[in-house]
């Protein structure tokens, strides 16, 4: 057994880290108050980076590294910059992966090379007003007319949605079976008349990240851009999230030691009472539980990303580093907010930004609760 | 054409430093390595300036011991073509000298056009080490160059001098020259290519090799600066105490005249 990370994973940390420090970091404050996606620097420069494709094979636009070395990419930008970090999560785990994991060859290249590559961003469209958490209650449809299929209805909360050329959409296609069997999946490119983008939410957190409606009105796709078979629609959504959760468990990841580092640096400057606060033992704890907990969460997050990267069911394991991630990054982010006391609150420092952040990594790509029912469902199976 | 980059590890600067046991160097313990500011500009020059002639072959060469191959990796990922390591676990102990007489044996008869250094080290801040191996060479070095250009077997640069002002010197090649912060912007070395960095050549040669010379120096002692005294508080009354202040400033510093 081996804690420690290769030469590569380590290069790549090193190179990810210098470009978020870099480039990110000076306009996060200013793109979470304006609410900007900055299309240039948080997917364009990914692409040149490389880091658009990192899981998948080279022949199709990837660069072929492995799951740890994703986590650990997102893991980097997210502790300076989570909207850039969701951006690449939901670009690579959810907007390209699908295609990887059940494309065919004609798909993969048509799709997955301009995803992997960054020409082209990615996003995934399951969730609806009333079917968030119950995937199974999917009412968008898709009906069959000719050598194609008319898409209708709504998918809300979607994370890149209007910034995203591919998009991975659910709908059901049959509406006679069993809720989880009658839907399928289907790839959807930006421009497809009929295909237009709703509201933009105004959200708490990762604000420099967009997130929107998608409305289908009598969208018309071709038949080729069924993924998968039909009315295998649930497996690919789930299969999806598994490798998802790697990403926003990563992200929380990232969120957690970046709240972590400014605590860390704060206290170690702040005189009250003619000395640092990190010399007070009350400080101190605060400090090793917050970095304890970090640690446990870096473990479960590369150990679910190991299993990952080496054909290991991990199903169980990407929704606990999930759970245990972005409940630790909620828990850190809000300590870290208590060190720095007023200033904390403010927006002069960013670990309140940091807060808000955390949060949503205990909501989407499967809540917390949705995390412990299928770690529940599994033991007791 | 041939170019050579000399590049060193250093620690991270932001390290907490603590004097080894010795007494003349840091305790290597606990640190984060990384490359010395001033090679990563040396590395992208010589990679731009690969591009740019196109049929080039560039060596990346580094003393040190087995950890230093990590930063060579890098400077293969920003596009070296091989790496030549000079294994050495004590090359903290060896002084500028010797460190250009390893590098010059090294290069002696192998037909560099172009060799690349920092400025100087980070951590030990001689910046002999490229002069001095040019000089072994015999061919001529020009420091601390802020701006580069070549073209048919010359160079143009431009050498940053005290008080602003700037030299333009040409030579012809072969030549040396040692780089300055801001000559260039660094790349990232991108995914793809820390991937492909591990296929590249990287060989190990023993340091007893190379080093034909002895030390002619030896670092004495290393310590932190004693700390200086508290700052000098005033007291009195707001009138007393400006003209205090104008007296102390006037004795003690060159602000008034």
């Amino acid at each position: 057994m081996n804690f420690e990370l290769t030469e590569e994973q380590r290069l790549i940390r090193d190179m990810v880290r210098s470009f978020a420090e870099k480039e990110l970091a000076p306009s996060a404050r200013e793109r979470d108050e304006e609410e900007r996606f900055d299309r240039q620097l948080m997917f364009a420069s990914l692409a040149e980076l490389g880091l658009t494709g990192i899981v998948f094979a080279e022949q199709y636009g990837g660069a072929g590294a492995d799951y740890i070395s994703y986590a650990i990419a997102v893991e980097e930008l997210s502790r300076v910059c989570a909207s850039t970090g969701v951006t690449l999560s939901a670009h690579l785990s959810l907007g390209a992966n699908p295609i990887n994991l059940f494309g065919t060859e004609e798909q993969k290249q048509t799709f997955l090379v301009p995803l992997a590559t960054g020409e082209k961003m990615g996003a995934f469209g399951l969730t609806e007003p009333s079917a968030g958490s119950d995937a199974g209650g999917t009412r968008t449809s898709a009906v069959r007319d000719g050598d194609g299929w008319i898409v209708n209805g709504t998918k809300i909360f979607i994370t890149n949605a209007g910034e995203a050329d591919i998009y991975i959409v659910f709908a059901r296609t049959d509406k006679n079976a069993e809720k989880h069997h009658g839907i399928s999946a289907f790839i959807i490119e930006k421009g497809t008349p009929g295909f237009s983008f709703g509201k933009k939410e105004k959200k708490m957190g990762i604000r420099s990240s967009p997130t929107m409606e998608l409305i289908f009105d009598a969208c018309r796709i071709p038949a080729a851009n069924l993924l998968g078979s039909e009315g295998q629609g649930f497996a690919v959504a789930m299969k999806t999230l598994d490798g998802g959760r790697i990403g926003i468990a990563s992200q929380a990841l990232g969120i957690a030691q970046g709240a972590l580092d400014i605590a860390v640096k704060y206290a170690r400057e702040r005189v009250q009472f003619g000395s640092a606060i990190s010399r007070f033992q009350g400080v101190q704890f605060q400090l090793a539980d917050m970095a304890t907990q970090t640690e446990a969460a870096r473990l479960m997050v590369y150990q679910a990303a190991y299993r990952a990267s080496n054909g290991l069911p991990y199903s169980q394991q990407s929704a606990m580093a999930k759970l245990m991630a972005s409940e630790t990054a909620m828990k850190v982010t809000t300590q870290a907010v208590q060190i720095l006391g007023g200033y904390g609150y403010t927006r002069d420092f960013p670990v309140e930004r940091m807060m808000r952040d955390a949060k949503i990594t205990e909501i989407y790509e499967g809540t917390s609760e949705i995390q412990r029912l299928v770690i529940g469902t599994a033991l007791t199976r | 054409m041939k170019i050579l980059v000399c590049i060193k590890q250093v620690p991270d600067m932001e390290s907490k430093f603590k004097i080894a046991a010795s007494g003349t160097w840091y305790d290597s313990a606990d640190l984060a390595w990384r490359m010395n500011e001033y090679d990563e500009y040396a590395v992208e020059q010589a990679v731009q300036l690969k591009e740019q002639v196109k049929e080039a072959d560039l060596t990346v060469l580094c003393i040190g011991s087995e950890r230093v191959k990590e930063t060579m990796k890098k400077a293969l990922a920003m596009g070296c073509d091989r790496g030549a390591h000079v294994a050495d676990d004590d090359c903290a102990g060896k002084e500028p000298y010797e460190i250009a007489a390893i590098i010059a044996e090294y290069a002696k008869d192998k037909g560099f056009d172009l060799i690349f250094t920092g400025m100087q080290s980070q951590d030990r801040g001689s910046a002999q080490v490229g002069v001095l191996a040019a000089e072994m060479l015999g061919i001529p070095s020009i420091s601390t160059i802020v701006t580069f250009s070549y073209a048919d077997g010359r160079i143009e640069v431009k050498r940053e001098l005290e008080g602003g002002v700037k030299a333009l010197l040409k030579t012809r090649t072969p030549a040396l020259v040692t780089c300055q912060l801001g000559l260039n912007t660094p790349r990232y070395p991108t995914l793809p290519n820390i991937m492909k960095a591990k296929k590249k050549e990287l060989i190990s040669l023993p340091v007893a090799d190379l080093l034909k010379v002895e030390a002619r120096m030896e670092t004495v002692k290393m310590y932190f600066p004693e700390k200086k005294g508290g700052g000098l508080v005033l007291e009195g009354d707001p009138g007393q105490l400006a003209d205090k202040l104008i007296q102390i400033l006037k004795e003690k510093t060159g602000v008034l005249a």
